[in-house]
């Protein structure tokens, strides 16, 4: 079980206001709001690399602002994958660069080995094919994997997510959505998943929090989120396609749910009305 | 290492909007003002001369009305290696200089020699460091890098005319300072994202040179790649916009100089040489 309570005044600029947020093991969480709401301000909290100026964080128990508190066995509990993650790529080989972490945390190389296996299966990176090709002869999307499968190999419990689709086209957005819907289920790692964007959201965690100008808006479950459109358009953000769908389709006074969030619900509702 | 806000620490390169006469200065007299207190500075050797020195910056830094914390931030990371070099000094350059009121030695053992020279020089030589930050502070907090390349640029074409490329070495200097902040906002994200996939910076020991120097790839490899990606974009956007050299440019904003800015400069020549010529008795 982890308790989060954050207040943050970087530079100027105060980037989170008093923002309280739980999230519970095994749970998915998403974080959505604008650019500049604090989302990446707030996640960098939860390893430890800003610190709250008040107000506490605390993980499985710990308080990291804690004396003689281990931050960098609170890092490999907590895997964050920052934005645009394959900035980080440094070495040659891939499977070096991913075998970095793990290293760095003194694991004997049998064990290292295992786990940049697990990691690049984990991220769709067949092991023989990719481990000896250069890190930098990767495309774009195949560098995202190798960076995400980076943090991977430190065998996180709580995996955070920052915008990691951005930049991607829409076959490498839904892969990478299913694999971590995959970490999330079979694997069971706790996830924080930070995104604009509301499709993601809807297929992939159990509540959101709703972040705008460092404050929290609004949370709940996806249903109870999206079920409240003017809300959320007030706000400048939207809802999934599908359930402006449904919405529009009530607002015609057709008896369908609202609370739909995937397309295959929506199927399902549609169906039901034309009887097929 | 756990403190990863390094903009806070680099000021040079920053633009601050404001509106002191700093900023109502024409760029090329800001220049050349610059230019001669600089060389004043840089040449003055005695204590007298470095505390009128310091006090002309410290009343420049007052009229700004930028605060003076803000502006010896940038001095921080320099800290180390600045006490460093100050400790070499007063222990090995005993001979190197002599203070107008004669050299005297106060400790002598093997290579250490300090006498009053090294003393004198070390005292200067920090003064001489806050004296700098300031002055290139003031000229970068106060001068947008548009104004400081078009300024450059004017105040070297006649040598132009000599095969001089004045308008690209301009260019390449307003671009590195412009780039300061922004690579330094993209050395804390990418610190961060090594730390955060277990990067261990810090430890190691002071001693261990080579197990830090392996310390600083993760950082310093993809900071070389941004930095190289960046230069691309750079070049790609100035080509879509129809840049394609100096040659034959002219410019929007046209400088025009005023009796304050004439003013400026001659009195910086006139503070300059006074500065260097005037032998103080101390």
């Amino acid at each position: 079980m982890w308790h989060i309570y954050l207040r943050d005044t970087p530079l100027e600029v105060v980037a989170l206001r008093g923002v309280d947020m739980e999230v519970y093991k095994g749970e998915a969480v998403g974080i959505i709001g604008h650019t500049g709401a604090g989302k990446s301000t707030l996640v960098q909290h939860l390893n430890g690399l800003l610190r709250p100026h008040k107000g506490k964080v605390i993980i499985d128990g710990v308080d990291l602002s804690q004396e003689g508190v281990d931050i960098r066995a609170i890092r490999q509990k907590v895997g964050l994958v920052s934005q645009y993650p394959e900035r980080q790529l440094f070495k040659d080989y891939v499977a070096d660069d991913i075998a970095f972490g793990p290293q760095q945390f003194g694991l004997p190389p049998e064990e290292v080995r295992e786990r940049v296996k697990w990691a690049m299966e984990m991220v769709g990176l067949d092991f023989e094919r990719f481990k000896d090709r250069y890190t930098f002869s990767l495309s774009g999307g195949e560098m995202r994997r190798a960076a995400i499968a980076g943090v991977l190999a430190l065998r996180p419990k709580i995996l955070i997510l920052d915008e990691s689709t951005s930049g991607l086209d829409p076959r490498g957005r839904s892969d990478l959505l299913r694999r971590i819907k995959e970490l999330h289920e079979k694997e069971g790692l706790t996830i924080i998943f930070v995104s604009p964007n509301m499709e993601d959201m809807a297929e992939l965690v159990d509540r959101i929090y709703i972040l705008a100008d460092g404050q929290v808006v609004m949370s709940g479950t996806p249903r109870e989120i999206f079920s409240q459109p003017e809300e959320l358009y007030r706000l400048g953000l939207g809802i999934p396609q599908v359930t402006e769908v449904m919405h529009a389709l009530r607002a015609r006074g057709k008896n369908v749910r609202v609370d739909v969030l995937t397309v295959v619900e929506a199927e399902a509702e549609v169906c039901k009305l034309l009887n097929c | 290492m756990e403190d990863f806000e390094f903009l806070r620490n680099i000021t040079i390169g920053q633009y601050l909007p404001g509106d002191s006469i700093f900023y109502k200065l024409d760029p090329r007299a800001k220049l050349l003002a610059f230019f001669f207190i600089v060389a004043a500075v840089t040449f003055t050797s005695s204590y007298l001369g470095n505390v009128i020195l310091l006090a002309t910056v410290l009343v420049l830094a007052a009229i700004s009305t930028i605060p003076l914390g803000y502006m010896l931030r940038g001095i921080k990371p320099a800290l180390p290696m600045i006490i460093v070099l100050a400790i070499m000094q007063l222990l090995f350059l005993g001979d190197f200089y002599v203070p107008p009121t004669g050299i005297r030695t106060l400790f002598k053992w093997g290579f250490i020699h300090i006498t009053t020279g090294s003393v004198q020089l070390v005292i200067v030589s920090t003064l001489r460091f806050f004296d700098l930050l300031i002055l290139v502070s003031l000229l970068t907090f106060t001068t947008t890098t548009t104004e400081l390349t078009h300024g450059l640029e004017s105040l070297m074409s006649p040598l132009a005319r000599f095969g001089f490329p004045a308008h690209e070495l301009s260019l390449v200097l307003t671009t590195a300072l412009r780039f300061v902040p922004i690579l330094a906002l993209e050395l804390e994200t990418i610190m961060k994202a090594q730390a955060s996939r277990g990067a261990n910076f810090g430890t190691g020991g002071r001693l261990r040179f080579i197990q830090q120097a392996r310390q600083v790839l993760p950082i310093l490899i993809p900071l070389f790649i941004d930095a190289l990606r960046r230069a691309e974009d750079l070049i790609l956007a100035m080509e879509a916009r129809c840049y394609v050299g100096g040659k034959g440019r002219t410019h929007l904003i046209q400088f025009r100089s005023s009796l304050r800015d004439y003013l400026t400069v001659v009195f910086s020549i006139v503070y300059a040489i006074f500065m260097l010529t005037y032998k103080f008795p101390f």
